[in-house]
């Protein structure tokens, strides 16, 4: 009641100014009037009586300003003039305004962008009910299917245990790890196939994230039994939207995915987008469908087959630690089961060394986790950039105020304190900061598009929100009031205690300029010394990426093209007429001229892989810390194609046919790690650690060493079979070596691939060699950014090093005249100014180089083949420092040795 | 003789023109008057720290203000206590006499 009614007071002041200062001016005149009436009484004459009161009571004038700031209305006013004046002034130095926002722009610019990528990979929750209740269990690093016990992938069976027997979670849901992404199915009315990301899910998925569809309805507990029966879909609203332009008549349509027609019954709502961040399914459908689906990958039923992650939502009260204690005892009961009456040791030490963590699934999985170092890594650096930026700023303001101390005299002159005086020029840094600010924003827009296109690995952009929401506008407005106080405040402190009678003496005198230069100075140097830390680390990064591009990769990615191919939307099974057709299309295409190799095969380069332990037949394998071997399904043209070249045996060859005894070849560190003295050739394993297996293959080549995951992994044990003998999945690579025009070679293709099967959708997925790139997306992205940023700051500094040189020399015009007339010859002048320059830069350096130092070993995890303290580096970024900042102090020195003595005598 | 400008114990102006005001509506001068009269001369409080503490009163819905008719037929504006002006200085009465008390029971103690 008293709050509105002293705010309604407040503003009635603020905006019936006029009408409020006159009923105080009524009021205190009143008052006035009645005190002298009474000292007339007394007998006074009125003027006397007038003066006596002033004194008693105190002036009137001086009692109107009291009340008058002493409600909370007068800081909103004087605010609102200072604005406006800062605004005039300002708009009077259109040079320096526009100097000074470019630079704020481009430094908050740069901080928004960065942020908001962090923002959307690694900080926004998703959007669903309660976010903050939602567990993951276990870490969610991994995916694919594996078997026995872990922490990150579950089977079904161990799922609807869980599910039915937990008391800690209030609703439980499933989702294949795996999004099958690019799988092809025909929508109904359409006559071709299409491309589309389809994630399984149990049927609680939706409820238990508490999204709502906008049409139709979500799957519910029903759909999970039996299995097989649930032939339906939910898809995106983005999809809803791309493929059906929001048509509401696409609820009851189907989708032919293989053999089998799902009929769509709803559209989930706008914001969600499935729960990994980066990832966007097309269309949802129950995990009960999983054989339908994915007939060459599959096991609900098998206790073992480990493929789902589990998320829960927790119960209202139940904390995540009590409920993760809860749930691992309830998970070894589990699993305990599965094993049965009599459990192998190895399985039950496995068991009770398991422990499932409780991750918060709050902002979601992520698949851009790995963005996660390096966008920290470059949100440090902006903040660096910007603190050079503000340092600039710092100095312009204090040449500036320097200009100004004569307006600032006179404010003090006429009775404004030295607060008052102060809160005027950090007005006008705010304004400043907030016009940067709001530039930097629209900056920031279009920055963190750019780089969200860079870092996504097709033509489409990874599906990240990075719209500005609250928290990026809140932090971009909050590093703009930082700015402003960071450059703002110092100078304006300086200029709060103006010495009048030396302001107001004409000329240019050597007024506090001492001060002023070293306080400069040390700025200066401090951004020298922070630039040589940024320069050094885009250095690190570079190197890093240069010794990335350079390392063995063991087969030739130049003119290679990948395909990728979905027979199983075709409808075929995994039987003889599926190898039938990967043969014919590898003979077709082989055929092409241009086409110098082929295959198929599961993997090439960068996109996960099938790894297990394995049996060798007489022997016990020590592998060390490296138990799995890395296997790969290929045709007998895959070597040829990737160029890696045989060592020892012979390749895949016609005799080895789908019945024939299987074959392996395997790489030199296998053959080093598993058959260790003499020739493996001959000899025989078996995938998986089971030794009933362990006679399955015999080793027929060695091939040399390739890289399977990434350009940096350790050489790793490898071993490659033919499809046709190893027919357990659908196969989705094809991968051509060619010679010539690649345009011609992918028209070629793919009409040999439709003179195969002509429904066959055959997709192009690019060069082998982008592939290669792509894989180092990351680190390529950390260094090209921190190489920008790293010149940017020092093209900053070295502005800084001109301006303030500049004004140097503005001032020591009279000085240099001077020396001039007395006989100084000009190339002494000249390495006078100069001097000054390489003291800043070599002050700068020798400070920057312990903290790059520092800084060097928080990033060396970072490295590849390039240490934190690498002297190369050092060399080059000093040089490069060193060459800039001489440049720009080059100028004003040469300015200063033109100095005409006659002039610039005349002109004191 | 003390300083009469030196004003009122910091922070007792407001209680003191409530005082005033619970026994009649009044002007500006007339509370300025009658304080001074009550304190016999002691506290005389200068202009701009009473109509300061005045608007701070009126905004806190203490006391509410009127333009009206002085006996001498001139406009000024009158201060009248409000309920919760009245509540506010019978509490800060007793609060302040508990003060009082104790502290001159400090002082006496030698």
């Amino acid at each position: 009641m008293s709050l509105f009614r002293n705010l309604g007071s407040g503003l009635r002041s603020l905006f019936r100014k006029e009408q409020a200062n006159r009923e105080l001016d009524e009021e205190l005149g009143e008052y006035l009037d009645m005190a002298a009436d009474e000292k007339m009484q007394q007998g006074m004459n009125r003027q006397a009586a007038l003066r006596a009161v002033r004194l008693e009571r105190g002036s009137l004038d001086g009692a109107k300003e009291i009340v008058r700031s002493g409600g909370w209305e007068s800081v909103v006013d004087t605010l609102w003039r200072d604005l406006l004046f800062a605004a005039r002034m300002l708009r009077k130095s259109p040079g320096f305004t526009a100097v000074a926002v470019l630079t704020l722009a481009l430094g908050i610019g740069a901080n928004t962008a960065i942020f908001s990528l962090l923002n959307a990979a690694l900080l926004r929750n998703l959007p669903v009910n309660n976010p903050k209740e939602l567990v993951l269990l276990g870490t969610g690093r991994g995916q694919g299917s594996t078997g026995g016990v872990d922490d990150v992938l579950y089977s079904y069976r161990f799922y609807e245990e869980l599910a039915k027997r937990n008391q800690v979670f209030s609703e439980t849901s499933a989702m294949m790890s795996v999004l099958f992404g690019g799988m092809h199915g025909r929508v109904e009315g359409s006559a071709s196939l299409e491309p589309m990301n389809v994630q399984l899910v149990s049927g609680t998925y939706f409820s238990m994230l508490g999204v709502e569809p906008v049409l139709g309805r979500e799957f519910t507990k029903l759909d999970d039994e039996p299995l097989g029966a649930h032939a339906i879909a939910v898809i995106s609203y983005s999809w809803w939207t791309r493929r059906f332009a929001r048509d509401p008549a696409a609820i009851g349509k189907t989708i032919a995915i293989g053999p089998t027609l799902y009929t769509i019954v709803g559209v989930t709502s706008g914001s969600f987008s499935g729960t990994t961040v980066g990832e966007s399914p097309d269309v949802w459908i129950p995990l009960s469908m999983q054989k339908q689906v994915s007939p060459g990958w599959n096991g609900l039923e098998d206790r073992w087959w480990d493929s789902l992650y589990i998320m829960a939502r927790l119960k209202p009260g139940v904390s995540v630690a009590q409920a993760e204690a809860g749930i691992n005892v309830l998970a070894k009961a589990i699993w305990r089961d599965f094993a049965g009456p009599v459990i192998p040791l190895h399985r039950q030490r496995n068991i009770d060394e398991a422990w499932i963590p409780l991750t918060s699934a709050a902002r979601g999985l992520s698949e851009l986790r790995a963005y996660s170092l390096p966008l920290q890594i470059l949100m440090v650096v902006v903040a660096l950039v910007l603190l050079i930026a503000c340092a600039n700023i710092a100095n312009l303001l204090l040449a500036r105020s320097a200009n100004r101390q004569r307006e600032i005299a006179v404010r003090t002159a006429v009775g404004a304190g030295p607060a008052r005086v102060f809160r005027q020029l950090l007005t006008e840094s705010l304004l400043l900061a907030c016009l940067g600010g709001v530039l930097g924003l629209l900056f920031a827009s279009w920055a963190s598009g750019a780089i969200l296109a860079w870092i996504s690995a097709g033509p489409e952009p990874l599906p990240l929100n990075i719209a500005p929401d609250g928290r990026l506008l809140a932090f971009t407005f909050l590093i703009s009031l930082v700015t402003a106080l960071l450059f703002g405040t110092l100078p304006a402190l300086r200029s709060m205690h103006v010495n009048l009678t030396d302001a107001f003496k004409s000329g240019r005198g050597a007024t506090a300029l001492g001060v002023r230069s070293r306080f400069s100075s040390a700025l200066i140097v401090s951004q020298v010394a922070l630039s040589f830390v940024l320069l050094i680390g885009a250095g690190l990064f570079l190197r890093t990426l240069v010794n990335l591009t350079r390392v063995n990769r063991g087969f030739d990615e130049k003119e290679v093209l990948l395909f990728s191919m979905d027979p199983s939307a075709l409808g075929y099974k995994l039987d003889s007429r599926l190898v039938n057709l990967y043969q014919q299309l590898e003979q077709r295409v082989a055929a092409e001229p241009g086409v110098r190799a082929d295959s198929v095969s599961l993997s090439t380069f960068n996109q996960g892989s099938w790894r297990t332990p394995v049996s060798v037949l007489g022997a016990t394998p020590n592998a060390g810390d490296n138990p799995h071997v890395v296997h790969n399904a290929v045709g007998a043209g895959y070597f040829a194609t990737m160029g890696i070249p045989l060592l020892i045996g012979r390749n895949f060859g016609p005799q080895d046919a789908a019945t024939s005894p299987k074959v392996a070849v395997i790489n030199e560190t296998m053959a080093r790690l598993y058959f260790p003295g003499g020739s493996p050739i001959g000899r025989r394993f078996g995938i998986e650690s089971d030794p009933a297996h362990a006679a399955d293959f015999e080793v027929i080549g060695v091939v040399k060493d390739a890289k399977y995951e990434s350009l940096d992994e350790r050489p790793q044990p490898g071993a490659y079979y033919l499809y046709s003998q190893v027919l357990e999945h659908f196969y989705y690579d094809f991968e051509v070596r060619y010679s010539g025009d690649p345009h011609a070679i992918i028209a070629e293709v793919r009409s040999a691939a439709a003179s195969v099967d002509p429904s066959l959708p055959l997709v192009y997925q690019g060069a082998l060699s982008e592939q290669v790139d792509r894989s180092v997306a990351s680190q390529s992205l950390t260094a090209r950014l921190s190489a920008f940023f790293g010149f940017l700051a020092v093209f900053l500094a070295s502005i800084g090093i001109y301006g303030l040189m500049s004004y140097g020399v503005a001032r020591r015009t009279n000085e240099i005249g001077i020396r001039v007339a007395l006989g100084a010859p000009r190339s002494r002048v000249f390495w006078m100014i100069l001097r000054d320059g390489l003291l800043f830069a070599s002050t700068g350096l020798a400070l920057g180089v312990p903290i790059a130092l520092a800084a060097g070993r928080l990033v060396s995890g970072m490295l590849f083949s390039t240490k934190p303290a690498d002297p190369a580096t050092m060399l080059v970024a000093a040089t490069v420092l060193i060459v800039l900042n001489v440049t720009a102090g080059y100028l004003p020195a040469r300015r200063a040795m033109r100095v005409d003595p006659i002039v610039a005598l005349r002109y004191e | 003789m003390p300083d009469k400008s030196s004003d009122v114990v910091q922070g007792t102006l407001d209680m003191l023109v409530l005082k005033t005001l619970a026994l009649e509506p009044m002007h500006g001068y007339g509370i300025s008057v009658r304080i001074e009269q009550m304190s016999q001369g002691v506290f005389r409080p200068n202009a701009g720290s009473l109509f300061l503490a005045i608007q701070r009163l009126e905004r806190e819905g203490l006391i509410d203000g009127e333009w009206k008719a002085t006996e001498n037929n001139r406009r000024a504006r009158y201060y009248v206590l409000t309920k919760k002006g009245r509540q506010r200085l019978s509490s800060e009465t007793r609060e302040w006499g508990r003060q009082a008390a104790a502290i001159a029971r400090i002082l006496e103690a030698s």
